[in-house]
């Protein structure tokens, strides 16, 4: 199964660049998950304060200065990983250094994920966004503990989110088309009450339920975008169906 | 001596927004252009003042600010510093600089400050350092804020158009109307807040709506199309030209009490040419023509309240145009006829002072003192700064006098 790991760190305490020994466990942590099979894919992002957020009212694209919610940790980072199962998931994160900085939320993606393949750097004159499809699923996940039979729960997605389920994954076909060769891959993630959050205690590793911060709108997947620029970008947001009652929060990759 | 300096000086407002925006564009690094350009003004002071202001004055700043950010960029060591270089060097290999091989790059300087992805503050900020050249300490002391804080706000704003990579350029078409919205809203800001600001305690501020007026002046210049720029300036002109009258003794005086000689005529005058005399008019335009309708009047009673309340209805219609058009009703056709226009908007201005005042002084029109001043009240409770609340207790006080009486 493939799971994000959402690297959740409080930025006032974040140092530009990392203490070195931090680094040294990161860089050691990423060449023995790589070696094992488990990353497949990964990046620190820039600081929250260069995100972007961008939202369709009425088909009129806002765009606004800021990450999509006020929490007090940011996400800094991110790390796609496949493993059997959850257990094993929440092991690779324990073992990450952001639990000594911050959390780390554990989410699988919804089924069906083809590994993603993502070219070392960027074609020349682009840049990389990590672009966070955001939108408030209580009442999706509400209907869903309300509902099926545990044995034969759907696969929840992105495209049940906001009130358009019919048509969401045709709009979104049509958005992957439009997209084209400006994002590298996305894909829907399992509902955040799912999630399980890891951080150290006094040292000790600690899990817990859910996301990282519990906001109105929550992180329902992610693509990685390779665009010229930020308004590039920006318009690649703003086709998304989620644009729409959702809000979308692009991250410059950290370079 | 006196002569060279104000002509340094001159200069260096003429020189400045167009330097750095063609520095900019000439190697691609903010903080690189925006020093060297400093520097470049410092190196200029005492020979210009010496040998006099050169025929070039941009290009002779040009060709120095360009040789400093090459010696700058070869100390650099780092990768990124490299590619900046090599792609400078490209463009442009001999050091002294034609004036007329100098691209004009203020239009995409102003779009790039003015980005919606820009928090609004720093957008304001970016524009009059980058733009205007007024440094973080004198910007500061406009918005009230200390230099270090100014100095902050401005690195954040210039690494998120390098992190973020937001674009350096003019917009391309399907962005250009609302991207120049944006442009203006950023200049309309500006002049409010430094217009506000000027009736103020603060002498040492530095004149931000004065700032606002003159790069919306050379926006005219950039983008001769655009109704709305023109729009815009002159809605500023025809306010500004009241600005004499606006503040006595520290405190703000009501337009209708104000003393009409003391406006400016010269900056009315310039203000109406701008305007088309044909509709369809922006939004700006519409409330350039309301500020004009009270320029032209001698006396308050010349007020062509009927024209006002005919071009309200051509703004968009939020509540606080509701408002405003309600008090040209009043006064065009009596405040019965405009009472139950502004009661209708109560919920949707419970908060805001005007709101209070306005219904007060429509209660005080008909009659209902006891109502007035109980809206007087409110009103005092919310008014924003110290001169309104001074002038709203003044108001009261003499209503509670008739009342006593």
């Amino acid at each position: 199964m493939k799971y994000v790991l959402l690297h959740a760190v409080d930025e006032s305490r974040l140092e530009d660049p990392l203490p070195v020994d931090l680094d040294v466990e990161l860089d050691a942590w990423i060449e023995e998950m790589v070696a094992r099979g488990v990353e497949l894919d990964g990046a620190r992002l820039a600081r929250s304060s260069d995100a972007t957020t961008v939202r369709v009212v009425d088909r009129h694209t806002t765009v606004t200065d800021g990450p999509f919610a006020e929490t007090k940790e940011q996400v800094a980072g991110y790390d796609v990983i496949e493993c059997d199962d959850l257990d094993a998931a929440v092991a690779v994160a324990s073992a990450h250094p952001t639990t000594r900085i911050g959390s780390i939320e554990v989410r699988a993606f919804d089924a069906g994920m083809p590994d993603p393949e993502v070219p070392e750097k960027a074609a020349e004159g682009k840049r990389r966004y990590l672009m966070l499809v955001c939108a408030d699923m209580r009442r999706a996940m509400a209907a869903e503990a309300a509902a099926p039979p545990a044995d034969q729960a759907p696969s929840p997605d992105l495209h049940d989110a906001p009130d358009q389920p019919d048509e969401g994954d045709d709009e979104i076909d049509r958005w992957i088309a439009d997209a084209g060769a400006r994002r590298l891959y996305g894909w829907p993630l399992d509902f955040p009450n799912r999630a399980v959050t890891v951080r150290r205690v006094d040292g000790r590793v600690v899990t817990t339920d859910g996301p990282f911060a519990e906001t109105k709108e929550q992180i329902a997947g992610f693509d990685l975008l390779e665009c010229t620029d930020l308004d590039d970008a920006i318009e690649v947001a703003a086709g998304h169906p989620v644009a729409e009652g959702g809000v979308l929060d692009i991250r410059p990759l950290l370079v | 001596m006196a002569d060279s300096r104000d002509a340094v000086a001159l200069s260096f407002a003429e020189s400045w927004g167009r330097l750095v925006a063609g520095l900019i564009g000439w190697c691609g690094d903010w903080d690189l252009a925006e020093e060297c350009a400093a520097e470049a003004f410092a190196a200029a002071v005492p020979v210009w003042e010496r040998d006099g202001v050169p025929d070039a004055p941009l290009a002779w700043l040009t060709t120095v600010a360009r040789n400093r950010a090459r010696d700058r960029m070869r100390r650099r060591t780092t990768e990124e510093a490299k590619i900046t270089l090599a792609v400078a060097d490209a463009s442009e290999e001999v050091a002294a600089v034609d004036e007329e091989d100098i691209p004009d790059d203020r239009l995409r300087l102003i779009f790039t400050c003015c980005h919606p992805a820009l928090p609004m503050p720093a957008r304001v900020a970016l524009t009059l350092r980058t733009l205007g050249g007024l440094t973080p300490a004198e910007i500061g002391r406009a918005f009230l804020v200390t230099e270090q804080t100014m100095e902050k706000r401005l690195v954040r704003a210039r690494g998120k158009i390098r992190n973020a990579g937001i674009p350096y350029r003019v917009p391309p078409p399907e962005l250009w109307s609302e991207r120049v919205e944006g442009v203006l809203a950023v200049l309309y800001l500006m002049f409010n807040e430094g217009y506000a600001a000027s009736s103020g305690e603060a002498l040492l501020r530095v004149d931000v709506s004065a700032e606002a007026i003159r790069l919306t002046r050379s926006l005219v210049d950039l983008l001769p199309g655009e109704p709305e720029v023109r729009g815009l300036l002159a809605l500023m002109l025809l306010t500004d030209a009241r600005r004499p009258a606006r503040v006595r003794d520290g405190h703000v005086v009501p337009l209708a009490e104000q003393d009409r000689s003391r406006w400016d005529l010269d900056l009315i005058t310039d203000g109406a040419r701008l305007l088309d005399a044909e509709p369809p008019w922006g939004p700006y335009a519409v409330q350039a023509r309301i500020a004009l309708c009270h320029d032209v009047a001698v006396q308050p009673d010349d007020t062509d309240w009927v024209a006002i309340a005919e071009l309200y209805t051509l703004l968009p219609a939020t509540a606080v145009t509701e408002l405003n058009r309600a008090v040209a009703v009043s006064m065009a056709h009596g405040p019965e006829a405009a009472l139950p226009l502004v009661e209708s908007l109560a919920d949707d201005l419970a908060d805001y002072y005007l709101y209070a005042a306005t219904l007060a002084d429509l209660y005080a029109r008909v009659g209902r003192r006891p109502d007035a001043v109980t809206a007087l009240e409110t009103a005092i409770r919310q008014a924003p700064t110290g001169a309104e609340r001074r002038l709203l207790r003044e108001r009261r006080d003499a209503l509670l006098s008739c009342l006593d009486g």
